[in-house]
């Protein structure tokens, strides 16, 4: 069996360390107003490409830069500027889904994966991008064997991209979905002149409608006022079939999500294709991991397209049904490297030992501890409460600045 | 005098301030974002004092805004 490459959504710095901890083969972001997340994340600048290369390449994984918005004469200075960049730092691939970026990506001599934007799927028009890329997203309405088809048939054509390696087929394993195809709403732009396809998108197909015969007024009963709001798509319950089905990128949705997200999901689809590929694989494990993801940012889950086209499964609230929240409880006020302890300073609530702990920073990521014992002040203490300082050993250098949170239950 | 305040950092280029109102918008080619035609930077803003006969119009502009970074003050 092939071993995919794991591909991690990056909104951020934190995310993008959170990544690298979680076990990602690669990452993928964007910069500026050029990416479809721009309403939502605080963009990462042309400036910073240079950084998150060199984090990237340093730590052993790749980084692809997203340009897949719909592309306007006025943005075309601004591209060529990021493709340079992207050039220059090193950068792996651009994805992207405009014609005006293949062409760039094809004078700079930039490597050019096609995005889902494109809606790619079947294999002639995989055999159309050959000749200017070399990695294909799938549109992700496709079923689990017309993806495994279209694998197949890019050995057995022997379609190879612009590298000169087979094409690799990308397909994504974990997120948002939307009730559209991919790319092709409208309804945000329709309704509030805010185009998802510019990164805007004010998810309206998110929030609760009711159907009215306008000729007698009359609500009509539906069973859910959700009809738009998809659940999100999670594949670790079928991961077995995934890998193969022979896709050569796992993709996770999530530039807008938090470091923790990005921890939790790249690290349990991390372990998922692990166990798959050294036997391990089976449902007692699916069970621990589906708890994981269940603890963060999610609309409940269903296996999306992959499993059939039937549409049904939709959410039953506006926002996330995730099961942990985090509270803010203390700053990170020093680091000793040589004893590998760290020092908090309490800001906010209490603390009390065995309370379990998540750590966000920008060069630190996401780290969840749990600290069994705590030192107070220099003491041993049950619990800690605003302006104390805590100590505690921890191996991975932590920052001054880094934020400590406590999980609590979301019901709690 | 009635002011459009322009916060243009957030700005994402989508065009339609200079679609609804072309003589006080363009988009710039260098960065994509659009520019507040003989406006006066001001820490970060960009701001243009109006005739008060266009603030309806600059008000609809900054209704439609996506990212809402247009304001209007009269």
């Amino acid at each position: 069996m092939k071993r995919p490459e794991l591909l991690a959504p990056v909104g951020s710095f934190e995310s993008l360390h959170a990544a690298i901890r979680g076990g990602a083969d690669a990452i993928y972001f964007g910069v500026e107003q050029l990416n479809m997340r721009t309403k939502s994340v605080p963009t990462i600048t042309v400036e910073d490409i240079a950084e998150v290369a060199e984090v990237c390449h340093n730590n052993g994984i790749k980084a692809y830069l997203t340009l897949n918005t719909v592309m306007y004469d006025h943005d075309m200075q601004l591209a060529g500027r990021i493709i340079k960049a992207c050039k220059t730092a090193g950068i792996d691939a651009i994805i992207a889904s405009d014609y005006a970026i293949f062409g760039m990506c094809q004078a700079q001599g930039m490597p050019l994966h096609i995005s889902t934007q494109a809606n790619v799927s079947n294999i002639e028009s995989v055999s159309f991008f050959a000749s200017m890329a070399d990695v294909i997203v799938l549109s992700r309405e496709l079923t689990v064997k017309q993806v495994a088809h279209i694998v197949a048939e890019v050995a057995r054509r022997n379609i190879r991209g612009i590298s000169g390696q087979l094409m690799k087929i990308e397909a994504f394993v974990h997120g948002a979905l939307c009730m559209a195809v991919s790319g092709k709403c409208y309804m945000s732009l329709h309704e509030k002149n805010a185009s998802a396809n510019r990164g805007a998108c004010v998810q309206n197909c998110r929030r609760p409608y009711k159907v009215t015969d306008l000729e007698t007024g009359n609500e009509m009963v539906i069973d859910n006022e959700y009809i738009m709001s998809p659940k999100d798509l999670c594949t670790i319950d079928f991961m077995d079939q995934m890998i193969e089905a022979g896709i050569d990128v796992f993709k996770i949705e999530g530039r807008s999500k938090s470091a923790e997200y990005v921890y939790a999901t790249t690290k349990c689809y991390r372990e998922a294709i692990d166990a798959v590929l050294d036997g391990s694989y089976n449902q007692d494990r699916v069970a621990i991991w589906m708890e994981e993801l269940e603890k963060v940012y999610n609309r409940g889950f269903w296996g999306g397209y992959f499993m059939g086209k039937k549409l049904g499964e939709w959410s039953q609230i506006p926002g996330s049904i995730a099961t942990e929240k985090k509270v803010y409880i203390a700053r990170c006020s020093k680091y000793y490297p040589k004893i590998q302890v760290a020092e908090f300073t309490i800001e906010s609530g209490q603390l009390k030992a065995g309370d379990p702990l998540l750590v966000l920073g920008r060069n630190t990521g996401s780290d969840k501890l749990n600290l069994t014992a705590l030192v107070v002040n220099g003491e041993p203490a049950e619990v800690a409460i605003k302006g104390d300082k805590i100590t505690f050993p921890f191996e991975n250098a932590l920052r001054p600045g880094d934020k400590l949170y406590k999980l609590v239950s979301e019901n709690a | 005098m009635p002011k459009i305040v322009h916060y243009r950092d957030r700005c994402i280029g989508c065009n339609i301030c200079y679609e609804m109102q072309p003589e006080y918008w363009r988009l710039s080619r260098k960065d994509g974002k659009a520019t507040l035609i003989g406006s006066k930077l001001k820490k970060d803003t960009h701001i243009l004092d109006i005739p008060l006969v266009d603030v309806e119009m600059s008000q609809a502009v900054a209704e439609h805004c996506p990212v809402k970074v247009i304001k209007v003050f009269s």
